[in-house]
């Protein structure tokens, strides 16, 4: 690593902030957890949960694993990884009728 | 906490060899490429246990029956606390920190293990109280074997996180070259962490939801 790839991450502080941030979103998603045993959110519950723990998982790969900050290059081999396997499963999901599309 | 050794120097140039025409070190690359990898294999864990969500079974309860949230709940957050304890190894380390780095390392090791006896405890639970065992039905056996196997990635990234910690400890500081094995680990121990939160989501809070 160069001095100024280094000079690019955040500092101690950020990382606390950013940790603060994540359990912020957990206790929401716990919250949300709640709520819709008591008002049955449905597939707003779905979206939103899956929204929150998208946003986690942006959160700690581009500034825990620091990808925001890297190449390019490592980006593209990790996202099509990722791309690959939820196009795979999205496919045996729905193959299998667990993801319905059409209801 | 603030004692700062100068790392051994001896295999600085080794690490610079190790640039080759991407730009990234090959070892960072190739965990890059196996993390990667390992969204497929648990892709597969969580898109069985998913198949089999919600299907009747005629012997015993099905894992989201019986999920224990507030549990779960607190247990990731104990994991997503200790990425942020990992990131502040390497902090520490890029500030030639070593004592600080120590310190972290053995604050993360410790997150991890409590994350893991929390596992074991919800696997007693479901065991002792709930008679779900790994053979009860296709639903419990896919959820141990999920579970189980991220478990197992957490413990193998607490024996690296020990390692890791012993070496500093006997060598006094870590050098250049384990600064990359440290960053490494860490993206291992990241990478775990991301695992769990797509796990809590989609195998925990949404099935739970949904079975109850």
């Amino acid at each position: 690593m160069t001095e100024e790839h280094h000079a690019t991450h955040p500092q101690p502080a950020q990382y606390v902030k950013i940790a603060v941030v994540l359990a912020t979103l957990t206790a929401v998603e716990v919250g949300l957890y709640y709520l819709n045993n008591s008002l049955s959110l449905g597939w707003i519950n779905t979206a939103l949960l899956l929204i929150l723990a998208a946003l986690k998982f942006l959160i700690v790969i581009g500034w825990y694993m620091h990808l925001r900050f890297e190449k390019r290059t490592l980006s593209r081999f990790f996202g099509f990884g990722f791309v690959l396997a939820l196009t795979l499963y999205a496919v045996v999901l729905v193959g299998f009728g667990v993801l319905a599309l059409n209801r | 906490m603030s004692e700062s050794t100068a790392p051994p120097e001896d295999e600085e140039v080794a690490h610079h060899d190790e640039h080759e025409s991407t730009g990234v070190e090959n070892r960072k690359l190739g965990m890059w490429v196996f993390l990667s990898s390992e969204f497929l294999f648990f892709g597969a864990l969580i898109t069985n246990y998913l198949l089999y969500f919600g299907r009747e079974f005629e012997q015993g309860p099905t894992p989201s029956e019986i999920y224990d949230i507030p549990f779960t709940s607190v247990s990731s957050f104990v994991l997503l606390m200790s990425s942020l304890t990992m990131v502040l190894a390497h902090n520490a380390l890029t500030r030639r920190d070593q004592g600080a780095t120590r310190t972290w390392l053995l604050a993360t090791a410790m997150l991890g293990s409590v994350f893991l006896a929390g596992q074991v405890f919800e696997f007693t639970e479901f065991i002792v109280e709930y008679d779900m065992t790994l053979s009860t039905n296709p639903a419990a056996s896919s959820f141990y074997v999920l579970t189980g196997f991220h478990g197992t990635h957490v413990a193998i990234g607490v024996i690296m996180l020990l390692s890791l910690f012993g070496l500093s400890k006997r060598l006094g500081g870590l050098s250049e070259r384990q600064h990359l094995n440290l960053e490494l680990v860490g993206l291992y121990w990241h990478f775990v962490d991301i695992i769990w939160i797509v796990i809590f989501t989609v195998v925990y809070l949404l099935t739970a939801t949904s079975g109850g």
